[in-house]
C-alpha cells in the first residue's frame, strides 16, 4: 500500500518533470540537454523570492515560470535558431549551455546545497503512509497541469499548430502555420513548465548546483521510453519509471534505484528505438 | 597514405617541442601540462569515435572508468603487476567498447548519445553498489601504485603516450580506413551502398575508441594514484572531454591536442581570480562562442588567418584583386 501511494505521488512529480522535455523533443525535434538547467532555474528563483525577499509563495511560483520562459525563449533565439537543422550542433551546445549556468548558480548562490521550505508544509497519514503535503501538492498541481496541456494540444488552435510542426514541419508552414512562431511558444512553454516543475522537485529533494542531472536523465528516459510526440505514453511511463524506483527502494537497496531506469532505457532503445507509444524513429 | 614531406617537419617539430617543454618551465606548468596531456588522450578517442563516425558518445567517461577501474582494482586488491594490469585494463575496456557498440547496430543520432549517457549514470551508481569492497564505493580508492615520482618523470610519461596515440591515430585516419570512418559521418547510406560493410567500419572505430580510452584512463590512474566515481562519471568531466575535442576541431588529430591544451591552461589562469567551480562559467562561455562562431574549431581558425595571410602576401602589388578580396570579404 505505501508502495503504492509512494510510486503515485513520485510518478506525478515525474511526469510534470519530463513533460516539457517531451514538448520540446515533439515539436522541435531537437535534444534540449540543458532542460535540468530550467529545473534549477526555477527551484533557485523560487529560493530567492520566496525564501530570502518573503515574496508570497504562489507568486514565487509564477515568477519561477515566467524566468524559465523566458530562458527558454532565449534560448531558441540565441543557440537553437542559428544551428537550425544540425541535430548534433545544438546538443553539444545546449549540454555547454547547461554546464555554463550550473556554473552561473555556483557562481552567484555558492557550492553548498540550499534546502527549500516545503510550499505547503504539512504531514497526512493516508493507509499507514506519511504522505507530505509539499508531495501530495506537487501530484496534484502536475496532474493539473497536465489536463490543462493535453487539452491546449488537443483543443485549441495553436496546440494543433503545434502537432502539425511535429508531424511535418513542411506540410505545415504549407498550409500557413508560421513553424517559427511555433517552436517559439513551445521553448517558452517549456522552459515554463520546466521551471515549475524544478520548484515541486527542488522542495522534494534540495536545492544545489548540480541537482540538473538527475532530473534530466529521468526527462529522458521517460520521453525515449513513451516514445516522440506522445503526452500520454510519457505520462504511462512516468508511473512505470516511478513506480520501479519505489519499489527498487523499498525492497532492494536504496542505492539501486536509478539503475533500473538506466536498464530500462538501454533495453527499449535497443528494442524498440521509436518508443513503446511513439509513431515514429527521430531520424 | 599520401605523406608529404612537412607532415615529417611538422612531427618532428611537435615531438621536439614536446620534449624540450621540461627544460623550459617550471615545475607547477608541468603538471598542468601533464594533465593537458592526458586529456588530449581521452579527446583523440573521443574523436576518432564520434568526431569521425557522427555516433556522439555522452558516454565516454564509461570507458575510461573501466579502464581506471580495472587497472586500479587489480593492483591494488589482487597485487596484479601494473605491466600486466594495464593491458587487462585496455581489453576490458574494449569489451565495454563492443557493449557500447551493440545499441549502435540499431540506433542513431540523438538516441545513441542518449544511451550512452544512460550507460555513463547506471555505471556511476553500480561501482557505488556492487562489491564496494573491490570499488572502494562512493569514496572510491586512494594509495594505488603509481608509474612515476615527481613532475618531470610524470611528465615525460604523459607526453610520450600522448605523441604515441596521437601519431599512430593519424597515420591510421590516414590510411583508407580512416577515410571510409569519415564517409560513415558523412553519409552511412552512401557507405553501404559503395559494398563496405559499416557495421565492420564501426566496430573496428569503437575498438579503436576503446583501446585509446583504455589505454588513458589505465595510465591515468596510475598517474593520479586515487580514484572516485564522482569525479571520473561526471558530466563535467565529459563536457570538458567533447569541447576539447571541438574547440580545437573535430576530425583532426592535432585539434583535439590544441583544445586539450587551451582548456586546459585557460581553466589554470583563471584559478588567481575564479577560485572555485565558477570558473567553467567563462570556460564554457568561451566554448559556447567559439563554437557557434565557427563548429571546425580552432584548427580551422588557424587555417583561416593562414589563407588571409597568405594570399593577401601574394597580392599585395595588385589592386585590383586587392579590392575584389576585399569585396569578397564583405560579401
Amino acid at each position: 500500500m505505501q508502495i503504492i501511494i509512494q510510486g503515485l505521488l513520485l510518478s506525478g512529480l515525474y511526469a510534470l518533470i519530463a513533460m516539457g522535455f517531451t514538448l520540446i523533443f515533439s515539436v522541435g525535434r531537437v535534444l534540449n540537454l540543458a532542460y535540468g538547467a530550467y529545473l534549477m532555474i526555477g527551484g533557485y528563483v523560487y529560493f530567492t523570492f520566496s525564501q530570502t525577499l518573503g515574496v508570497p509563495k504562489l507568486a514565487g511560483l509564477l515568477l519561477a515560470a515566467m524566468v524559465g520562459c523566458i530562458v527558454g525563449l532565449l534560448k531558441y533565439r540565441l543557440l537553437v535558431k542559428p544551428l537550425k537543422g544540425n541535430h548534433v550542433a545544438v546538443e553539444i551546445s545546449t549540454l555547454i549551455l547547461a554546464v555554463v549556468i550550473q556554473a552561473a548558480v555556483v557562481f552567484i548562490y555558492g557550492d553548498s546545497s540550499k534546502i527549500l521550505l516545503p510550499i505547503i508544509p504539512g504531514v497526512v497519514q493516508v493507509a499507514g503512509a506519511s504522505v507530505t503535503y509539499n508531495l501530495l501538492a506537487a501530484t496534484i498541481g502536475s496532474w493539473v497541469i497536465l489536463i490543462g496541456l493535453f487539452w491546449f494540444v488537443r483543443k485549441t488552435h495553436m496546440g494543433r499548430a503545434m502537432q502539425a510542426v511535429s508531424m511535418d514541419t513542411k506540410g505545415a508552414a504549407i498550409s500557413g502555420v508560421d513553424p517559427d512562431k511555433i517552436n517559439m511558444v513551445t521553448w517558452g512553454i517549456s522552459g515554463a513548465l520546466g521551471a515549475t516543475a524544478g520548484v515541486f522537485f527542488a522542495s522534494y529533494t534540495q536545492l544545489s548546483p548540480s541537482m540538473w542531472v538527475a532530473p534530466l536523465i529521468i526527462a529522458v528516459a521517460v520521453v525515449i521510453v513513451g516514445g516522440i510526440g506522445s503526452i500520454i505514453g510519457a505520462l504511462i511511463v512516468a508511473h512505470i519509471i516511478g513506480f520501479m524506483e519505489v519499489t527498487a527502494v523499498a525492497l532492494i537497496a536504496p542505492e539501486l534505484r536509478g539503475v533500473f531506469t538506466m536498464l530500462l532505457i538501454i533495453t527499449v532503445l535497443i528494442i524498440r528505438p521509436q518508443g513503446l507509444f511513439g509513431r515514429e524513429e527521430l531520424q | 597514405m599520401n605523406l608529404r614531406w612537412y607532415h615529417f617537419a611538422l612531427w618532428a617539430l611537435f615531438i621536439l617541442v614536446m620534449a624540450l617543454i621540461p627544460e623550459l618551465v617550471s615545475k607547477g606548468t608541468l603538471r598542468i601540462i601533464i594533465f593537458a596531456n592526458f586529456l588530449a588522450i581521452f579527446a583523440i578517442s573521443w574523436d576518432v569515435l564520434s568526431g569521425r563516425t557522427g555516433y556522439i558518445s555522452f558516454g565516454h567517461p564509461f570507458l575510461i572508468g573501466i579502464g581506471a577501474y580495472t587497472s586500479a582494482i587489480l593492483t591494488k586488491r589482487f597485487d596484479v603487476p601494473i605491466e600486466y594490469a594495464i593491458p587487462a585494463a585496455v581489453l576490458m575496456t574494449m569489451v565495454g567498447g563492443i557493449i557500447v557498440f551493440l545499441p549502435a547496430l540499431r540506433i542513431k543520432g540523438s538516441y545513441f548519445a542518449l544511451v550512452t549517457l544512460a550507460f555513463m549514470e547506471l555505471i556511476y551508481q553500480l561501482v557505488q553498489v556492487v562489491r564496494p569492497d573491490l570499488t572502494g564505493g562512493t569514496r572510491g580508492m586512494s594509495g594505488i601504485e603509481t608509474l612515476t615520482r615527481g613532475a618531470v618523470n610524470g611528465y615525460y610519461l604523459s607526453a610520450s603516450l600522448m605523441v604515441v596515440v596521437a601519431l599512430s591515430m593519424w597515420l591510421l585516419m590516414r590510411t583508407q580506413l580512416g577515410t571510409a570512418l569519415s564517409a560513415i559521418g558523412m553519409n552511412e547510406e552512401s557507405v553501404r551502398g559503395s559494398g563496405l560493410s559499416t557495421t565492420r567500419l564501426k566496430l573496428f572505430a569503437f575498438l579503436t575508441s576503446a583501446f585509446v580510452a583504455g589505454l588513458g584512463g589505465a595510465f591515468y590512474v596510475h598517474y593520479l594514484g586515487s580514484i572516485a566515481p564522482r569525479a571520473l562519471f561526471d558530466i563535467n568531466f565529459l563536457f570538458t572531454i567533447i569541447v576539447a575535442a571541438l574547440i580545437g576541431g573535430a576530425s583532426t588529430i592535432i585539434g583535439p591536442v590544441i583544445g586539450a591544451f587551451f582548456l586546459t591552461f585557460l581553466l589554470e589562469y583563471l584559478r588567481p581570480y575564479l577560485p572555485g567551480a565558477e570558473r567553467y562559467f567563462i570556460y564554457g562561455m568561451i566554448a559556447l562562442v567559439l563554437y557557434m562562431y565557427e563548429p571546425k574549431g580552432l584548427i580551422q581558425l588557424f587555417s583561416n588567418a593562414w589563407n588571409s595571410l597568405f594570399s593577401r602576401r601574394e597580392s599585395a602589388g595588385n589592386q585590383n584583386s586587392d579590392q575584389a578580396g576585399k569585396q569578397s570579404d564583405a560579401l
